[in-house]
């Protein structure tokens, strides 16, 4: 799924260059669940950022099924955003006037996908996710857990070849984590998804088929159980 | 389409925002409005004045500037030769109004031919003084007359009445009785100013006396606006067969203003210099002219509305919109995460643009009519409080002072006497105009345009990255 060679990326602060990725080397492959670890200022949401197409590496190059994305369009880099790569953000990220369901939605608008199928697909999304009855609420008069299966359901909705999360159970309490990583799971296993996962937490790490630590912007591969999606 | 449902949410949840950003449009556009509304006003205020003073439909008056006045107590100015005798002495003087020289009739028609002049007609103005000479006798020891002595003066309109649509007398409207017609033009026939009328109690049928002539009244008439009309109106050419002047023994063939109707308005500039040309000592006044000659309430109302009026507009304007502007780009700010999320997701830049505009063009469209209301609450103020206003207007704009009869101990003098004016009272009306109102709707959106393109600009130079970087 992704070839990474040499991807460094350089952040410029005023005269200090901060490397917040040294030369990374890493292959994901297709249905791969990868963890990414690793303390704090390590370089983990920037390495997610590259894979999102989000910003591009000062060298190196990112290829994303086949293409290179360093060298795409932002146009282009912006579409197979919208058509294969799914997001999950550590503060959910909902958009506060608009119901679970209009969020949902809102992954659908740029792929131009038609009412009527669009309002199935979001229904669907929001099932799989336990959520069907709370279509119609606000992310502000949903818990913390159920924020997060809304953003599940938005970044899953439009079938994305990889699922890219950045701690996504960073905000939420022990129990309700382990039911998003159980949700996460089960999805990952049903939807066959390409799977990169920030995250602190040990319990999940210790789930994890594959282990990826960062360090100082450089990154080792720490745990490869070999496990691939059954 | 998802832009409008998400359009429809963002107004609706965020309210207090749009109503603030709506409202501050409005207060700029309520205040455009008004503005342009009661300089509107003002400028028909100017319009009635002008037609009262020269009638509907004239568009030039051409007078000419009377021969220098003699020097008042120079022997032959300074009386009429009359002496206190030993009977009272009945006069029924005819004079030219003050300040008006005349003008050949034969150039009313010249006038007529020149390009884009519709048609032109002459008129003559005279001023009927009736006065008692006491006998010595009456005079008292200190040689001042009674106050019967005192002339009383009535204006005469002659009126050209093969042009029944220009000059003074086609506003008139008739209250009772008729008007003058063409077949009245050789006929000792007068129309009367109904004001006039009352106070001298006459009616249809009654007979004045002007210049020891007799008249039948046929009309009482009425002129729209107060002011600027005759107390009697009569045939030209009555008018001049009666008048003396500088012993001539009539008036024939004279008048002293041409009253000219152009094609159309844009052709008047063109026409008042065609007219000078041909009439090069005559004095060409057009409406605008005119405008600039008046003075009164009116006029600092006018310069008001449109010097402070125009700034104030233009400041409120800016306001308003730099108000909606930074407050659409504060709001795009604080949503920085979302619309990074959005670009997450796969948002074009241009959708995420298009939203942050379609939010601030309905924004600016709800302004528009709130300011649309604010304009008319702010007009029907000004229709309430608004006083009347009056305007002063030389009778004849660019002629020498006027001059004016009076008596003194020695008999009669002509004596320059300032400001022979007309004073016209107009109540201001502020309209709302169909094109005042598109203007207030363009600037509206205009206005969310411009609050939009900085908020889209804003949002637009946004990266994803920095929206998800930032945890709150
Ligand atoms: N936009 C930026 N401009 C400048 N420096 C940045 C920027 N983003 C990240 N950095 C720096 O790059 C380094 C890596 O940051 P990154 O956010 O990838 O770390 P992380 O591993 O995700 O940390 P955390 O666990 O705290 O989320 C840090 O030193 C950070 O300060
Ligand atoms: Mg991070």
């Amino acid at each position: 799924m992704y070839t990474l060679t040499g991807v460094t990326k350089n952040y410029r602060k005023r005269r200090e260059t901060i490397e917040a990725l040294r030369g990374v080397d890493l292959d994901i492959a297709d249905g791969e669940w990868l963890v990414v670890q690793g303390r704090t200022g390590g370089g983990k949401s920037t390495l997610l950022q590259i894979l999102g197409g989000l910003d591009r590496p000062t060298r190196g190059t990112v290829t994303f099924d086949g293409r290179d994305l360093t060298s795409l369009p932002e146009s282009t880099v912006t579409r197979v955003r919208a058509a294969s790569i799914g997001f999950m953000f550590q503060a959910f990220n909902l958009i506060p006037t608009l119901t679970a369901a209009e969020n949902v939605e809102a992954a659908l608008v740029p792929l131009g996908v038609k009412v009527e199928q669009r309002r199935a697909q979001v229904a669907g999304a929001l099932d799989s996710v336990g959520l069907g009855d709370r279509a119609r609420h606000l992310p502000s008069e949903l818990s913390g857990g159920q924020q997060q299966r809304v953003g599940i359901a938005r970044a899953l909705v439009k079938q994305p070849k990889v699922l890219l999360a950045d701690e996504p159970t960073g905000n939420l309490d022990e129990d309700t984590r382990d039911e998003i990583i159980s949700l996460l799971e089960r999805l990952w296993r049903e939807q066959h998804l390409t799977l990169v996962l920030v995250t602190h937490d040990t319990a999940i790490v210790e789930r994890a088929p594959r282990v990826a630590e960062i360090r100082n912007g450089c990154l080792s591969i720490r745990q490869d159980t070999g496990t691939q999606p059954s | 389409m998802f832009l409008l449902l998400y359009l429809r949410r963002e107004l609706r949840r965020r309210l207090r925002q749009t109503v603030v950003i709506a409202l501050g449009l409005a207060v700029g556009i309520g205040l455009v409005v008004t503005i342009t509304a009661a300089t509107a006003g003002v400028r028909n205020a100017q319009a009635a004045v002008l037609h009262a003073l020269y009638g509907i439909g004239t568009d030039i008056t051409i007078t000419m500037e009377p021969p220098p006045p003699p020097k008042p107590g120079s022997p032959q100015a300074s009386d009429f030769g009359l002496t206190p005798g030993a009977k009272d002495q009945q006069l029924d003087l005819l004079g030219l109004p003050p300040g008006l020289g005349l003008l050949d009739e034969a150039s009313v028609a010249s006038v007529a031919r020149l390009r884009g002049v519709t048609a032109a007609a002459g008129g003559l103005s005279l001023v009927d003084q009736k006065l008692t000479v006491p006998s010595a006798a009456s005079l008292g020891p200190g040689g001042k007359p009674p106050a019967s002595a005192f002339p009383t003066t009535s204006t005469v309109d002659g009126v050209d009445l093969t042009h029944p649509h220009l000059g003074p007398f086609a506003s008139a409207q008739v209250g009772s009785g008729r008007s003058l017609t063409a077949t009245d033009a050789g006929s000792n026939v007068a129309a009367v100013d109904s004001s006039y009328a009352a106070t001298k109690g006459l009616t249809v049928g009654s007979t004045i006396i002007i210049g020891y002539t007799k008249f039948s009244v046929v009309g009482i008439v009425r002129q729209p606006r107060g002011g600027g009309s005759s107390d009697i109106y009569i045939p030209l050419a009555r008018a001049q067969a009666l008048a003396k002047f500088k012993g001539l023994a009539n008036l024939n063939d004279k008048v002293d203003t041409i009253y000219v109707a152009a094609a159309n308005a844009s052709t008047i500039d063109a026409v008042q210099k065609e007219i000078a040309t041909l009439l090069p000592s005559a004095t060409v006044t057009s409406s605008a002219s005119l405008a600039n000659a008046v003075t009164g309430s009116l006029a600092g109302a006018a310069s008001l509305a449109n010097q402070l009026g125009r700034w104030l507009a233009i400041v409120a304007l800016i306001a308003a919109f730099a108000v909606a502007s930074l407050l659409t780009v504060a709001a795009v700010a604080r949503r920085v995460r979302e619309f990074g999320t959005l670009k997450a997701l796969g948002w074009r830049s241009s959708r995420v643009v298009a939203q942050v505009m379609s939010e601030s063009i309905v924004t600016g469209i709800l302004g528009a009519v709130a300011g649309v209301a604010m304009a008319f609450g702010g007009v029907s103020v000004i229709n309430t409080l608004a006083p009347t206003l009056s305007a002063t207007v030389a009778q004849n704009p660019g002629s020498a002072p006027p001059q004016n009869v009076s008596l003194n101990d020695s008999g009669m003098h002509r004596q320059v006497a300032q400001g022979a004016t007309h004073t016209v009272a107009v109540h201001m009306t502020a309209p709302v105009t169909v094109t005042a109102i598109v203007l207030a709707i363009i600037l509206a959106i205009a206005g969310g345009l411009i609050a939009g393109s900085f908020g889209g600009w804003r949002a637009a130079r946004l990266r994803p990255v920095e929206a998800l970087g930032r945890v709150e």
